[in-house]
């Protein structure tokens, strides 16, 4: 679907306002308010961003169904003790329904992965680019370990990402909350910004690798095809990219580092040394 | 005859050598042991005491078994005591400033000794990034010694628990960004 089409969609209409309303926002919560100290999340990245939150819900809806059905299929081939049975007529029925099911995934994914691909790796290089000027270039060891504690005043609660590493949701859901953590990051809040920033980059490197490995499998199930060879079974290879595929898009069998709160502040005020750096 | 004095002359070279060598021994070498009380204000008078006498050298050992006794009788005013007591060994000569800086705040500080230089991460933290994250994880285990077992600040010490895991990420991210940056 073009991008008129999407906005003539009725159904379309609301999340756009939505998503339209937070990225004017957006600039004027981090880098405009806070001048020109820590820029990790310009326009341009915002822009980045949205984008591939849109592709991911698009190609989401469209291979959610493809997948569940995958799955079932397979659940029933392990059922039915099918492995090594291929003489089985009904289990050579399924071998094939599994092959012919992983097939329409892998025709859903080669039409979209190439938008997929694009978003994902723009939204890459420009937090590269972003990351290696403001992280890298600019600061020392020190600055940034100043950058991550953020200048708090004593006694207030530590204001933190909500979401960090791997998160185990949806992809786009994951883009969502990326919004909402940039969006709600005022002043003295550069820290978050920054491991929100790696965060995502981090994200996308994942799924460009996992991008390039579809495509390969892609043009490798369309060559079998045009030998024809059946599938059969599913095979380590493909139920790896099923996996990747649903880990990515889905957030299924992701881990979640979760980091070490802080225990409930006791409003001392605390002893600072003359030898405190 | 000549058999005897050569014998004689043996022996009393020998025996020369034996007071000699008794007579040095008898010289005090420093008492370097602290007193083995569990009480911080005595111990660290007995390591100032030490340290005066000339036992520099084992200053490290002090400082960690003055951890050990703090942590024995924790209280957020350990982390003074500790700071009075570098502050003395920077006046006294002992250490110069910065050593006394980096005594304090390896254990008494959210922030990581570990973590410094003056260039910039790309040139600097990087190419060792493996060592200084192994160096933090290390750190870390001494503020847990100082801050939280010896001064009871649970707050400052998660903090600094929190800021080694988003300096992992946030290295890990920034680094492989430079590396791309250099290809």
């Amino acid at each position: 679907m073009k991008p008129k089409d999407r906005c003539r969609s009725g159904r379309d209409v609301a999340p756009a306002l939505a998503i339209a309303c937070i990225i004017a926002t957006v600039p004027l919560l981090t880098g405009a308010a806070r001048g020109p100290s820590l820029q990790l999340f310009p326009t341009t990245v915002l822009e980045d961003i949205k984008e591939t939150g849109q592709v991911a819900e698009e190609m989401e809806s469209g291979l959610q169904d493809t997948i569940a059905r995958l799955d079932r299929q397979q659940q029933l081939f392990v059922q039915s003790k099918c492995e090594g049975a291929a003489d089985d007529p009904g289990c050579a029925q399924i071998s094939r329904q599994l092959g012919s099911t992983y097939m329409e995934m892998l025709e859903t994914m080669s039409q979209r992965l190439p938008d997929m691909e694009r978003a994902v790796n723009s939204t890459r290089d420009s937090l590269e680019t972003r990351l290696r000027a403001e992280l890298g270039l600019k600061m020392t060891p020190w600055t940034l370990q100043e950058t991550l504690l953020g200048q708090q005043p004593e006694g207030s609660p530590s204001v933190e990402p909500k979401l960090r590493g791997r998160s185990g949701l949806r992809l786009s859901q994951r883009f969502r909350q990326y919004y909402q953590l940039v969006a709600q990051s005022g002043r003295n809040t550069e820290h978050s910004l920054a491991v929100v920033a790696s965060d995502i980059y981090l994200d996308m490197e994942e799924a460009s690798v996992l991008i390039a490995q579809t495509r390969e499998e892609i043009g490798r199930a369309t060559l079998l095809e045009e030998l024809n060879q059946s599938f059969g079974v599913i095979t380590p290879e493909m139920q790896a990219v099923v996996d990747g595929v649903k880990s990515i898009l889905f957030g299924e069998a992701g881990q979640v580092v979760e980091l070490a709160g802080p225990p409930p502040g006791s409003g001392e005020v605390a002893y600072q040394s003359p030898l405190e750096w | 005859m000549r058999n005897t004095a050569r014998s004689v002359a043996a022996i009393a070279a020998l025996l020369t050598a034996l007071f000699a060598v008794s007579g040095c021994a008898t010289t005090p070498a420093p008492q370097c042991e602290l007193s083995g009380t569990r009480d911080l204000g005595a111990s660290i008078a007995s390591a100032k005491s030490r340290l005066g006498d000339g036992c520099v050298a084992h200053f490290d050992r002090y400082v960690d078994q003055l951890i050990d006794v703090a942590a024995g009788d924790p209280t957020a005013d350990n982390k003074q005591a500790f700071s009075d007591f570098l502050l003395w060994t920077s006046d006294e000569g002992l250490l110069s400033r910065r050593q006394a800086q980096e005594t304090w705040n390896r254990y008494f500080n959210v922030k990581f000794v570990s973590l410094r230089g003056d260039y910039n991460n790309c040139a600097q933290t990087c190419p060792v990034k493996g060592r200084v994250m192994a160096d933090m994880q290390s750190e870390l285990a001494d503020k847990e010694r100082g801050l939280l077992q010896a001064a009871l600040d649970q707050d400052s010490y998660y903090r600094a628990d929190r800021l080694l895991k988003e300096t992992e990420l946030v290295l890990e991210a920034t680094c492989r960004a430079c590396a791309a940056g250099g290809r």
